[in-house]
């Protein structure tokens, strides 16, 4: 999207978290220009320092401002474009814009009938005039996977959200054991957990089509290794495992560096039947 | 009357509607990003050749692919997104 209004396209992207000082997802932007992309940069308020969403003074509010996936878009309809952040907890922050790529430094929370409007985990937004009234709508995905769809019921200045439309069934993380491993790719018929969400025509008929992107743990048995026989292993590694974790875990640092080397040496075990790969596909649904 | 009754029930609005998932493709491969996972799709133009191209984002480095739009529904295979001459990296994705 275009950031700063200097006619070239930047790119917004949320992060987990800095490391250098108290947890927060900053949100970078790659400034475009003539020449291509700029190296990422912290984009601060109009106070001159990074944005950062607001958190809750509870313990493990933490989670209100990290893990945040950004999206810019004009949601009061004043001609300035606003940043509406989701975040680990699910929830979405709003940044009114002041122009020029300037945003107020404090954000107030989307709300359906009083309470923030969430989608469990990891708050995913896309906006879109999808029923066409003038109005942006609210897609995202979620950490469980899924697509909800947040009708905006008020106005081009005044938002109002209806409660969450489930567009798209969350897969879940999936089941666990040596009984529900499924070797390959090939089960993969729809996306998987941690959805994310883009809303475009991507195949030119006029209609709005979902892109979605996802993270998928897929199980392939080892080299020279058959299925059979590494469905049978994994079963007997799954109880060695369960054993090791019945043993307490040692408080002195010497006991730690044990316990964590005997773990390390158990999950590389592992690798000689079994190979795990966590990646993610996308995924297009076409808009009917 | 019946009419009256009708309409607003087969009016009633349900949501928006799309089709079955369909894995995208991107040269000869699914698009798939690097370990552990976490594919966060974009779709824009970003060669300025009139086509819409598929970006996604990934937690690995916090590195971008760009998968060009090649037109007739295919995609071409992954191309790191750079910046000043080099992959860009997205700080704190992990």
């Amino acid at each position: 999207m275009e950031l700063n209004g200097d006619g070239h396209l930047d790119i917004l992207s949320g992060s987990y978290s800095r490391h250098e000082a108290e947890m927060a997802g900053l949100f970078q932007v790659l400034h475009g220009s003539k020449d291509g992309w700029k190296k990422p940069v912290a984009l601060n308020g109009s106070d001159g320092q990074p944005l950062i969403l607001p958190m809750g003074s509870g313990e493990g509010d933490i989670i209100d401002r990290i893990c945040t996936r950004p999206f810019a878009v004009d949601l009061d309809g004043d001609g300035k474009l606003d940043i509406v952040s989701g975040n680990f907890r699910g929830t979405f922050a709003w940044f009114r814009g002041e122009g020029g790529g300037k945003f107020a430094p404090v954000a107030t929370w989307l709300e359906v009938d009083g309470d923030k409007l969430s989608v469990g985990m990891h708050g995913d937004p896309f906006f879109v005039d999808y029923d066409k009234d003038g109005d942006f709508d609210l897609f995202s995905g979620s950490a469980e996977g899924g697509v909800f769809w947040f009708q905006n019921v008020g106005s081009k200045t005044a938002p109002k959200w209806k409660k969450g439309v489930t567009l798209l069934e969350a897969a879940g993380h999936g089941a666990h054991g040596a009984d529900a491993i499924q070797f390959g790719d090939a089960h993969c018929k729809v996306p998987s957990a941690d959805t994310r969400v883009w809303v475009d025509d991507v195949d030119g008929d006029g209609k709005l089509d979902l892109l979605v992107g996802d993270q998928v743990r897929l199980m392939h048995a080892a080299k020279g290794v058959d299925e059979k026989d590494a469905r049978s292993k994994y079963a007997a590694w799954s109880k060695q495992q369960q054993e090791f974790f019945k043993k307490p875990q040692p408080e002195d640092e010497a006991g730690q560096k044990a316990w964590q080397t005997e773990y390390e040496a158990l999950d590389k075990a592992k690798e000689a039947f079994l190979i795990e790969e966590a990646t993610g596909f996308v995924w297009l649904l076409r808009g009917k | 009357m019946l009419m009256t009754l009708l309409v607003p029930l087969l009016a009633a609005p349900q949501g928006p509607q799309f089709g079955e998932p369909v894995r995208l493709r991107g040269g000869d491969d699914f698009v798939k990003v690097e370990a552990p996972g976490y594919a966060c799709p974009a779709w824009h133009d970003v060669d300025n050749d009139g086509k819409k191209d598929l970006l996604v984002g990934q937690f690995k480095d916090g590195k971008i692919a760009i998968h060009k739009n090649l037109g007739g529904g295919k995609l071409a295979a992954r191309q790191w997104l750079m910046a000043e001459g080099e992959i860009a990296e997205v700080p704190g994705v992990w």
